[in-house]
């Protein structure tokens, strides 16, 4: 078998060689370039996008907190006023049940004043007519002697009143 | 799923078999045809067959069937490192894919500037078919790259490229820029003009020559020595070069691996350094710039009209 000197120049040869090497650039371009270029160009899109939804997710957890932490002070205040405006109308009507009682132990002492009064003076009038029957009899029983209706009448209303202005005098 | 996973696996095991089995076509070819008796010899490629063609006649070599076999290699290599290729990496050899795409990019990006962007397939694939062509050494196959045709073609494909890009500001610039920065180092310029591929194409092949021929020497000395201190041996032993057996193992570490990988790169940064240099960008752009002016005005003076 024959074989090339070491150099030798051969124009093919040399063609061959050039073309081999453009078809292999073609080769390498499609296979091995442009799927892995693609494939990197995916993930950048995707990574993006994940950036982008992370991103978003925490503008809206921010804002939901901040959000949530409004209505949270809101409801303190709420409850505040809600303890203060019981408080008050506890204390009104403390007022009011305090001013009722009074009331109603001022009508109860008034009423009993009343009717003690009122006892005084039945049993006034009651001891006054006891008063007079028992004269009456003992003046009748004492003195054995008949009088007029209108002397004896007389004469015993001057000792009730003495006594009576005695008794008053003693009040 | 393990219907597509069985298919999957298949594909890949199709791939894998057509990356090595041109390799072991051309270890077959070199083991049909290479005469049992050659010797110890430097000898360019071996012929085939002889194409006959105008000006000159094609002899179909070693080099030529090599190199293209490492092209096929090459090319299923690609396609089962881009297999099952997905946006959450699943597989490891799709960030062995990444990392080749990305550090060459960068690389091209860092020597030619960002114009140059589309050359980064261009220098993988000058990168591979060198560094594999030159590799194929080790098992056997004649290297492509050592013979000045093949990558004498690569250089004139690199001569083009810087010539299409010294073009592009016009004939008229492209003859101005001989005469600088002197007038009288034209015939200089126009010599280095040629300069380039020649010395590009000599410097790969002559460096991964020089390694068969360090190999041919080294082997040729070994055996004498095997000879001279185990010569006394009776029959096989006595004959069988020992110290063949190892040592230029070691030494083709550097003169096959590291030298081939090392002037496929060499190759490639000559390559970028060279098209990009050649490419006078400002000048380029400021024309492109005036045309556009010059095109404006006409068509404000036509409406004007």
């Amino acid at each position: 078998m024959q074989s090339l000197p070491i150099i030798s120049i051969n124009l093919w040869e040399m063609l061959f060689a050039l073309l081999n090497l453009l078809i292999l650039f073609l080769l390498v371009k499609k296979f091995l370039y442009q799927p892995v270029k693609k494939m990197l160009a995916e993930r950048q899109a995707t990574i993006e996008n994940e950036y982008k939804d992370a991103e978003e997710a925490k503008r809206k957890a921010l804002s939901d907190k901040q959000a949530y932490e409004e209505k949270l002070s809101g409801a303190e205040a709420e409850a505040d006023s809600l303890i203060q405006s019981a408080v008050q109308t506890a204390q009104i009507r403390e007022q009011q049940i305090i001013a009722e009682a009074k009331e109603k132990a001022d009508g109860i002492r008034r009423q009993a004043e009343e009717d003690a009064k009122l006892e005084l003076r039945k049993a006034e009038q009651t001891i006054k007519e006891e008063i007079v029957s028992v004269g009456t009899m003992l003046a009748g029983k004492v003195l054995e002697r008949e009088m007029n209706e209108e002397d004896h009448k007389k004469l015993i209303d001057s000792l009730i009143d003495e006594i009576g202005g005695e008794y008053e005098g003693h009040k | 799923m393990t219907k597509t996973s069985r298919r999957f696996k298949l594909v890949d095991t199709f791939y894998i078999v057509m990356m090595i089995l041109p390799l072991l076509v051309g270890m077959g070819i070199q083991v049909l045809t290479k005469p049992q008796s050659d010797g110890i010899a430097l000898t360019g490629a071996r012929i085939f067959f002889t194409i006959p063609m105008p000006i000159q006649n094609f002899p179909v070599t070693e080099s030529q069937i090599n190199s293209l076999l490492v092209t096929v290699t090459i090319f299923f290599f690609c396609l089962y490192m881009v297999h099952g290729i997905s946006e959450r990496a699943k597989l490891k050899r799709q960030l062995i894919a990444e990392w080749i795409v990305e550090q060459v990019d960068k690389l091209v990006h860092e020597n030619m500037g960002g114009v140059f962007r589309g050359y980064a397939p261009f220098i993988v694939a000058m990168l591979a078919l060198s560094a594999v062509s030159s590799l194929s050494s080790l098992i056997g196959l004649f290297p492509p790259t050592s013979d000045i045709n093949v990558v004498g073609g690569w250089a004139i494909l690199v001569f083009i490229l810087i010539t299409y890009y010294k073009f592009k500001c016009g004939p008229l610039y492209y003859l101005k820029s001989f005469t600088e920065p002197v007038a009288l180092l034209a015939p200089i310029n126009f010599l280095s003009e040629f300069a380039t591929p020649i010395s590009m194409s000599f410097r790969h092949y002559g460096n991964i020559l020089s390694g068969t021929v360090i190999s041919t020497l080294l082997a040729v000395a070994l055996s004498g020595l095997s000879a001279l201190v185990f010569g006394w041996l009776p029959g096989l032993f006595g004959e069988l070069p020992w110290f063949r057996l190892g040592i230029p193992a070691i030494l083709s570490i550097y003169f096959d691996v590291f030298s081939g990988c090392l002037q496929a790169f060499i190759f490639a940064m000559l390559t970028m350094m060279n098209v990009a240099g050649a490419y006078p960008q400002e000048e380029h752009e400021a024309r492109k710039q005036k045309k556009l002016l010059k095109k404006q005005r006409k068509n404000e003076n036509k409406q004007v009209a």
